[in-house]
């Protein structure tokens, strides 16, 4: 008996020292930069109203001209695959700090930092076209910065009435009579299937978006940049949907949550043979 | 009974007693008032053949200071922006927590998206809302807190105010053990005020149980034709069977409704809308999904003479020409019949 105690007491000492003494094997945390670049096709986007004569103009697969004046969407649930296979998660809950709005009006929202994470070649990143269902409750409480981010008055990513954040907005006009545009995004289920007492069918938005590099991102010492093109003739001309606009489907509209599972799986991929969508890495630079 | 106690027994409860003691003065919350209120569950009074519970309310089942906290913040202006409108602006207790506007209005005067439902009898209920896009009534409340056209604030924003207004952090201490205000214990405790609205005093229910009341003649033909023409939806005590219809009403032409195919995404729920309740209809005029109907006559009158069609339309209004064939008589004795739904008793007991 009191052999076992003093194996014990010994095992006990020597787990807190190995913990107080920890000497990580793992490089210096370094930090690794996502630039988004926003095309149509290979012309990169640029924002205007219907009178604009900067705004680019884009011509679906249907033939439909058509530009934006505004384009939002959420990126979530960052994690890094390493060439080992190993995944590191970047802040996946908490989404003041690993989720972001990103604005096409506001250049300083295309990069993202991804601070103080471990060294290694990278060979793949996976992150969330809009907010996971967990989290996806506006909880004000919980996530204030992200909260305010998204519920600013020139930025309005929520849905007050399901409680939920949008997850992509675009604004625009089609045509030669210049009519709106405005497709909007988000979740409107709630719960599951396996609980019927309190599962509200409904549209999931939320896409798990998955790249691979072409080269391997090494982080150790410099700072990567990896390049991710988002390309919104995705939007309308999609591996899932070629898309005609028309009083239907143009504006939020009686349609709208039918509708809208087209536009995210055209910009989001279906979830499951598709994990790109309107995504493509253009360009990994050590 | 104590003395006959064993003495081991009574050791052991004591030892028991002394270690919980130390345990709690371990975890001593410095918010925790010495001076804690006993907070005693509240006994709710179940109609007989109501629908069962919400199971929602298993979890957060009403507390004498919960309740207390719920009914004054539903009456607290503090919960909008500017501080003008409560829960009870649009869900007025005089009007069996309806209003008489056809679309609610909400902050600065703006116009809801539909008609304010009464909110008695919702801890039967299922399906919150017109569209159903919440089944439980804790998590609805922050909805017109942030809405743009409703209160159009933010729960932080109220939590705010509420700890510098007197008197709130006492009753959330009374009502949660501590001042603490966050938004999980305000939507508990309005869920908790909502489940004790319990509206089974009509005449309709003084004739079932046998109180010594008769129906009137009309009342009598009216709750017959009600069976035959209105039950298959209206259904069980609560007068509706909570299930999503198109009934081909007059349709809100605004961009953001579909009815229940907004949560749902799917067609055939385009334009249906909750079968409402009809306790109590007699004081919530208008009537319909952003108030197409005046009056309960003209809402069966359009019913009489052929609603829309649409793909989706109600198989009972399909396989029937698209209408429910009334005729005068039997409209005056159905509006007869809804109006001993009415409690008078339950709106004298919530109205100041």
């Amino acid at each position: 008996m009191k052999t076992t105690t003093q194996y014990l007491v010994l095992l006990l000492m020597s787990s807190i020292l190995f913990s107080c003494s920890k000497t990580s094997p793992d490089p210096e945390p370094n930090h690794l930069l996502l630039k988004f670049h926003h095309t149509f096709l290979d012309q990169t986007i640029v924002l205007g109203d219907a009178d604009s004569e900067t705004a680019t103009e884009h011509t679906s697969h249907a033939g439909q001209v058509h530009r934006f004046s505004e384009v939002k969407y959420v990126i979530s649930s960052i994690r890094l695959v390493k060439s080992d296979g190993s995944t590191m998660p970047y802040h996946i809950n908490d989404l003041d700090v690993g989720a972001f709005v990103i604005d096409l009006s506001r250049p300083e929202t295309w990069e993202i930092y991804l601070q103080d994470i471990p060294g290694g070649t990278y060979q793949q990143i996976l992150f969330g076209l809009g907010i996971p269902a967990d989290f996806n409750v506006l909880n004000q409480e919980q996530f204030p910065k992200f909260y305010a981010k998204a519920s600013a008055h020139d930025t309005r990513m929520m849905w007050e009435w399901g409680t939920g954040y949008r997850f992509l907005k675009i604004e625009g006009f089609y045509g030669p009579d210049n009519l709106p545009l405005s497709i909007h995004t988000g979740s409107t289920v709630e719960g599951t299937e396996d609980e019927p007492d309190t599962y509200t069918p409904g549209v999931d938005a939320y896409r798990d978006i998955a790249l691979s590099f072409p080269i391997g991102a090494e982080v150790a010492g410099s700072t990567p940049q990896v390049i991710i093109r988002a390309d919104f003739d995705h939007l309308l001309s999609g591996d899932a949907f070629k898309i005609y606009l028309s009083e239907e489907n143009a504006t939020p509209n009686i349609h709208t949550a039918v509708n809208m599972k087209q536009f995210v799986d055209n910009v989001g991929g279906n979830g499951t043979t598709n994990k790109q969508g309107m995504f493509s890495i253009e360009q990994v630079i050590n | 009974m104590l003395r006959s106690w064993p003495t081991k027994t009574a050791y052991v409860l004591g030892g028991l007693a002394v270690l919980w003691g130390l345990t709690m003065a371990c975890n001593k919350d410095p918010l925790r008032d010495h001076n804690q209120v006993e907070n005693p569950f509240i006994e709710l009074e179940i109609p007989p053949d109501f629908p069962p519970l919400n199971a929602s309310i298993h979890t957060n089942w009403p507390t004498r200071y919960g309740v207390e906290l719920g009914e004054r913040l539903f009456h607290e202006k503090r919960l909008s922006g500017n501080n003008t409108i409560s829960c009870a602006s649009c869900h007025q207790p005089a009007q069996a927590f309806a209003d008489n506007e056809m679309q609610a209005i909400g902050i600065l005067g703006r116009k809801g998206l539909r008609n304010t439902l009464p909110i008695q009898n919702l801890a039967f209920m299922q399906q919150y809302t017109w569209d159903g896009h919440k089944r439980q009534l804790e998590s609805h409340v922050l909805v017109p807190i942030i809405a743009h056209e409703e209160m159009n604030s933010s729960i932080l924003e109220v939590i705010d105010k509420l700890r510098k207004t007197p008197d709130y952090p006492d009753l959330f201490r009374h009502a949660f053990g501590d001042t603490s205000i966050t938004g999980e214990r305000i939507y508990r405790s309005i869920a908790q005020y909502q489940y004790t609205l319990i509206s089974a005093n009509s005449k309709y229910d003084r004739v079932k149980r046998g109180e010594n009341e008769a129906f009137t003649e009309s009342e009598e033909r009216g709750y017959h034709v009600f069976q035959v023409k209105c039950a298959d939806c209206h259904s069980t005590e609560l007068f509706t069977d909570q299930s999503f219809r198109n009934i081909g009403f007059p349709i809100n032409t605004h961009s953001l409704e579909a009815g229940r195919a907004r949560v749902t995404g799917d067609l055939d729920d385009w334009m249906s809308f909750r079968v409402p309740s009809l306790r109590n209809a007699e004081f919530t005029a208008p009537y319909g999904s952003f108030g197409q109907f005046p009056t309960l006559r003209a809402l069966l009158d359009y019913l009489d003479e052929g609603v829309l069609d649409a793909p989706n339309l109600d198989p009972i209004l399909k396989n029937n020409g698209n209408r429910i064939a009334l005729s005068n008589q039997e409209k005056e004795d159905i509006i007869a019949f809804i109006y001993t739904l009415s409690d008078t008793s339950f709106i004298r007991m919530h109205t100041y």
